[in-house]
């Protein structure tokens, strides 16, 4: 697995995917829609599977000694590095926001979601989503990108409106919790978000694996 | 025993079938897998490297199937599926460096060795290389892990006489160390050259797979040559 994450790194991956990390930082945003961050992430990775596929990266891949499966393999355990680097990026500046910017006016007038616990739980649904419905559409189709990447975006945008329209309703307002106040619906909202990431990019593997091995390349 | 057998293969294509293909190939022997364009050479050789998925047939490799011992199978094969452009941008440096980690049999001296032989060099990029250079950078990377088995898609096409020259020279080495060689082709020539046996497929079914001088025996008439006689029962089966 080492070996073929230093593949997707270093013949596979756009250097733009990696610049795009710096999305993470967008926590630090205000009066801005942050979950947006996890759909420009996403796009940076869209980046480099277009770039692969143009590169006859599948077909390099498949006739490494590996199982043909292994090249979906490889290719996830990179998009998981990417959506876990950011959301270490974004976590930490969600963390900055919780405790030394607690306080700050210009966060306290936020009219939109707020960086805390629940809003890293969001982000982990939207990478979870990119690797059930991108990553496997891709692999599913042999490298079909735009169908698998519109239905993400949509699926993203919607998620991004829901995460944003959550506070709005009164009985779910403390969604929008400032600091570690509400601590036991913040780390539930968080822990929900990293079981489905888990959950998601585990069957999504598993059934781009069984549906890449019959794709004729 | 035979280090490759190929039985029934049968993969189904809307508009073309690759009916029951079955040979096998021997340790120290050249074979040439020949048929015209479209006649079923790439189809046959994507299903023995598990790139398409065959309807029926088995593959195996030293005694075992390929289902099932994939990635222990291809450590002891090399290929080359054509001029592919893999990594245009690249330098071979970088994907040389990446892919021998993969092999725990990389010989860093064979590399060098077949690099300086077919004179690439590591900073330029795939993209810079012509179409013989192409297959010969393929080829180098079948050999530095000291493939038993070369498995390759036209690999003298696109080659200029004094390249293909070459590289059916290389065949002829690597014979000489035990490897099996399986080439598709069109060109006749590079059969009578290095070939010592004859794989001919027409039209999706294995017309023949016979050792060179029992093809020739079996299919020639008097003084016709091997170009001669392939073309002979191409059109025989076309008419048929």
């Amino acid at each position: 697995m080492k070996n073929l994450l230093k593949k997707e790194c270093r013949l596979a991956a756009l250097p733009l995917t990696y610049f795009f990390l710096a999305f993470g930082f967008m926590a630090l945003l205000p009066g801005y829609p942050i979950l947006l961050t996890a759909f420009f992430v996403c796009l940076g990775l869209f980046q480099s599977f277009q770039t692969a596929r143009e590169a006859n990266d599948l077909l390099y891949t498949a006739l490494l000694p590996i199982r043909k499966a292994d090249a979906v393999k490889g290719r996830m355990l990179f998009c998981a590095f990417i959506e876990l680097t950011a959301f270490a990026v974004s976590a930490a500046c969600t963390l900055v926001r919780m405790t030394a910017l607690k306080d700050a006016a210009v966060y306290r007038q936020n009219a939109l979601m707020n960086a805390n616990f629940v809003y890293l739980g969001f982000l982990l649904l939207i990478y979870g989503c990119f690797n059930a419905v991108f990553v496997r559409g891709f692999f599913k189709t042999g490298g079909g990108l735009m169908k698998p990447f519109l239905t993400f975006g949509v699926l993203a945008f919607l998620i991004v409106a829901v995460g944003e329209a959550l506070h709005f309703i009164p009985a779910l307002s403390a969604a929008n919790a400032f600091g570690f106040d509400r601590p036991g619906l913040q780390v539930a909202c968080l822990a929900a978000g990293a079981g489905l990431f888990a959950l998601l990019t585990f069957a999504a593997e598993r059934s781009a694996e069984k549906a890449f091995e019959k794709v004729d390349l | 025993m035979s280090l490759v057998t190929v039985k029934d293969l049968t993969k189904i294509y809307p508009s073309f079938t690759l009916d029951s293909v079955s040979f096998s190939l021997e340790a120290g022997r050249i074979a040439g897998f020949i048929g015209r364009n479209g006649a079923g050479k790439t189809t046959t050789i994507k299903a023995m490297l598990n790139l398409i998925h065959p309807n029926a047939g088995e593959i195996s490799y030293f005694g075992l199937p390929l289902i099932g011992n994939e990635a222990a199978i291809k450590q002891r094969i090399g290929y080359s599926t054509g001029a592919v452009n893999y990594y245009p941008k690249k330098t071979i440096r970088e994907i040389v460096d990446v892919t021998k980690a993969f092999y725990p049999t990389w010989s860093d001296a064979d590399y060098h060795t077949y690099r300086e032989l077919f004179e690439l060099e590591e900073s330029k990029r795939p993209r810079e290389l012509s179409e013989g250079m192409k297959v010969k950078f393929n080829l180098l990377l079948a050999l530095a892990h000291g493939a038993e088995i070369l498995i390759l898609d036209e690999p003298t096409s696109g080659l200029d006489p004094f390249a293909r020259d070459e590289l059916l020279d290389v065949f002829g080495e690597l014979k000489k160390r035990g490897v099996a060689v399986l080439f598709s082709t069109h060109i006749t020539s590079d059969l009578e050259k290095c070939a010592d046996d004859i794989i001919f497929i027409s039209r999706g079914r294995i017309v023949d797979a016979l050792p060179k001088e029992a093809f020739v025996e079996k299919h020639a008439r008097e003084n016709e040559t091997l170009e001669e006689t392939i073309l002979r029962l191409e059109k025989e089966r076309k008419a048929t």
